[in-house]
């Protein structure tokens, strides 16, 4: 009896001296989130790293109150890479430690003194072959096009890089003139599909859409068709003009577990846990090292095999305008 | 009389005081703080009611929320005033199973329900096949991403807190009342507008305030089922809040939301208290 009391407090010593050290990891959630969780927190916490609870999903409004309260309980966070650069600016962040994250490995679009790339994906044009069996869509002047290809098409409805930058390429803007944006001319463009618009807010979602035949056609994350395309569906992409953003790894100013966010970052970005995380999503990897490490095969079904057509969205200048954008965003949604 | 009920009222102030704190640490702290928040970000001052009153945008948003506030009320009440009724008057056996129906429809989560309307709804949904396999429609209805759809999704939401309410008050309504104004030459239609929906009006008052209140602030259904032409005040909080990081305004609009709710509330009390002394 005495025994197992003792082994009892020994134990709860244990288990609270291990929950001291618990760091926490924050991303959106859906099988994105389990593959960081199998990928980077999994062999870091085996290569002897403290163990790493998932939480989430990420809300900036949170992370601001976190900070301001000074009671930060989240250590990493994955976020859009537009609002860390803009957190960073307005001091959300601590500034990430660039002796333990090896910066020389890492795709320079998305380095910064706050936040290094957590994956790039690209924003691309999907389509159900059943709803079109003649004319495939080819181009996003085609999924703008709705005498061509009629029918409900569904955007990302959320302000973010992407969409605009859509609209002004199908409307004959030339990438290399799409910045600064001409937020007239995108939303007139808009206009002309507005009432065929149906929203997705989450990846899932955008993927019940797309399936079910609701929205034949739209824009969608890259990592969202492959999956459904492993699920054994046919779904036409379009690679055209796909347009990369990314999200980012970040640590909030006060956090915790600071020394540990760091090495996780390092862990997280790494040329395996780029590589593993890649395979696992569909989603490009951040660490130039990681092509070597992965299947060709699956290497070609990423962005990063589609630069030639590719068109990036501007990160730096999506910071400085992002509040701009969303008022006007979420104002002309409502109209 | 009056000496031996003050101290009671007194003693029952210190039993509530427990619940008294509890609200003020969890509820009226955290919305001090919204309000001071609302007046002071970016800079101190009235600008951020300034751009909710200002805009048209917004005004359209605040028009929308007590719109279909107003609609799923109404819609309620239709449906739950004879479900009510219905439930009153069964044998207790059959109404102790439709009442656990109804109650289990309460405790499925929020978010699966929505879903599951969703998939029923949308073009391709169950709904719209049927109609069309038996040849009612050519094209499929839009059910989703609009107020049908959101009416639709918050009033299967809200109808057990109108039920509730209801059949308290039908089950207390003499049924010898009902007889006698039959008795007296009434139609059944008379014996309903004239005789049991007056009698009902206290139950029909709190739940539909309830639910008026609860539809004000409601963000998933009307998110998910409804297009953005149809968004409300709560979805226009989380933009601010979630994707701006703009506590000024979410805080803003939170508050008028709050302003808004209180006043009817007053008004309902007001009311009710006018119908008990006459």
């Amino acid at each position: 009896m005495k025994k197992t009391m003792i082994a009892l407090a020994f134990a709860s010593a244990l288990t609270s001296a291990a929950h001291a050290q618990d760091m926490v990891f924050t991303s959106w959630g859906g099988t994105t989130q389990d593959a960081q969780a199998a990928h980077w927190a999994a062999p870091f916490t085996e290569k002897g790293g403290p163990a790493v609870v998932q939480d989430g999903p990420t809300d900036y409004g949170k992370i601001k109150a976190m900070v301001e309260a000074g009671a930060v309980t989240w250590d990493v966070v994955d976020v859009e890479y537009d609002w860390a650069l803009q957190a960073g600016k307005a001091g959300l962040l601590e500034p990430l430690d660039f002796t333990v994250i090896d910066k020389a490995k890492l795709d320079p679009r998305f380095v910064s003194d706050f936040a290094v790339g957590s994956f790039y994906y690209s924003f691309v044009l999907g389509w159900n072959p059943a709803n079109f069996s003649d004319a495939k869509p080819a181009t996003l002047a085609d999924l703008f096009d709705t005498a061509k290809f009629p029918g409900t098409r569904t955007f990302y409805k959320w302000s973010a890089p992407g969409v605009i930058e859509a609209a002004l390429l199908a409307d004959g803007v030339a990438p290399e003139a799409l910045y600064p944006l001409d937020l007239d001319r995108a939303f007139k463009k808009l206009d002309t599909i507005k009432a065929d618009i149906i929203w997705w807010e989450g990846g899932a979602q955008s993927q019940q859409l797309l399936a079910s035949g609701e929205a034949p056609i739209g824009f969608f994350w890259n990592g969202r068709l492959s999956a459904l395309q492993a699920d054994g569906m046919d779904v036409g992409i379009s690679w055209d003009q796909n347009i990369t953003a990314a999200d980012a790894l970040v640590v909030p100013k006060g956090a915790k577990n600071k020394e540990a966010a760091m090495k996780f970052i390092a862990e997280a970005t790494s040329a395996e846990g780029q590589a593993a995380f890649a395979a696992a999503t569909g989603y490009a990897p951040v660490n130039l090292g990681s092509a070597d490490l992965m299947d060709p095969a699956i290497r070609a079904t990423l962005p990063d095999a589609q630069t030639a057509v590719q068109v990036n969205a501007d990160m730096a200048y999506w910071a400085e305008h992002r509040d701009e954008i969303g008022n006007r965003w979420y104002a002309w949604q409502a109209q | 009389m009056f000496s031996a009920a003050a101290p009671r009222r007194g003693s029952g102030l210190g039993f509530a005081m427990p619940a008294i704190l509890l609200l003020a640490a969890f509820f009226v702290i955290p919305v001090v703080f919204l309000l001071t928040r609302s007046v002071t970000e970016p800079q101190l001052g009235l600008q951020n009611y300034a751009t909710l009153v200002g805009s048209s945008t917004y005004a359209k948003v605040f028009f929308n929320t007590f719109f279909v506030a107003g609609v799923v009320t109404l819609v309620t009440v239709l449906i739950a005033f004879p479900v009510a009724w219905a439930l009153a008057i069964m044998p207790a056996r059959w109404s102790a199973v439709v009442f656990a129906i109804i109650l289990l429809s309460m405790w499925t989560n929020l978010l699966a329900r929505t879903y599951a309307w969703m998939v029923l709804l949308q073009q391709t949904g169950l709904i719209n096949r049927m109609l069309k396999a038996v040849g009612l429609i050519d094209q499929p209805l839009q059910l989703t991403n609009n107020l049908v759809g959101v009416t639709i999704g918050m009033v299967y939401i809200m109808l057990p807190f109108m039920i509730l309410p209801l059949m308290g008050v039908i089950k207390k309504i003499d049924p010898a009342i009902l007889q006698a104004a039959a008795l007296c030459g009434a139609t059944r239609w008379q014996a309903l507008t004239r005789v049991l929906v007056p009698l009902a009006t206290p139950g029909i008052a709190s739940g539909a305030l309830m639910v008026f209140v609860m539809s004000l602030g409601y963000f998933v259904t009307p998110s998910l089922l409804g297009g953005t032409a149809n968004m409300m005040l709560a979805e226009l909080i989380a933009q601010q809040v979630q994707s701006l990081v703009n506590w000024g305004m979410g805080g803003a609009a939170a508050f008028l939301l709050l302003l808004v709710t209180l006043g009817l509330y007053a008004v309902q009390l007001r009311f009710l208290d006018r119908k008990e002394a006459a």
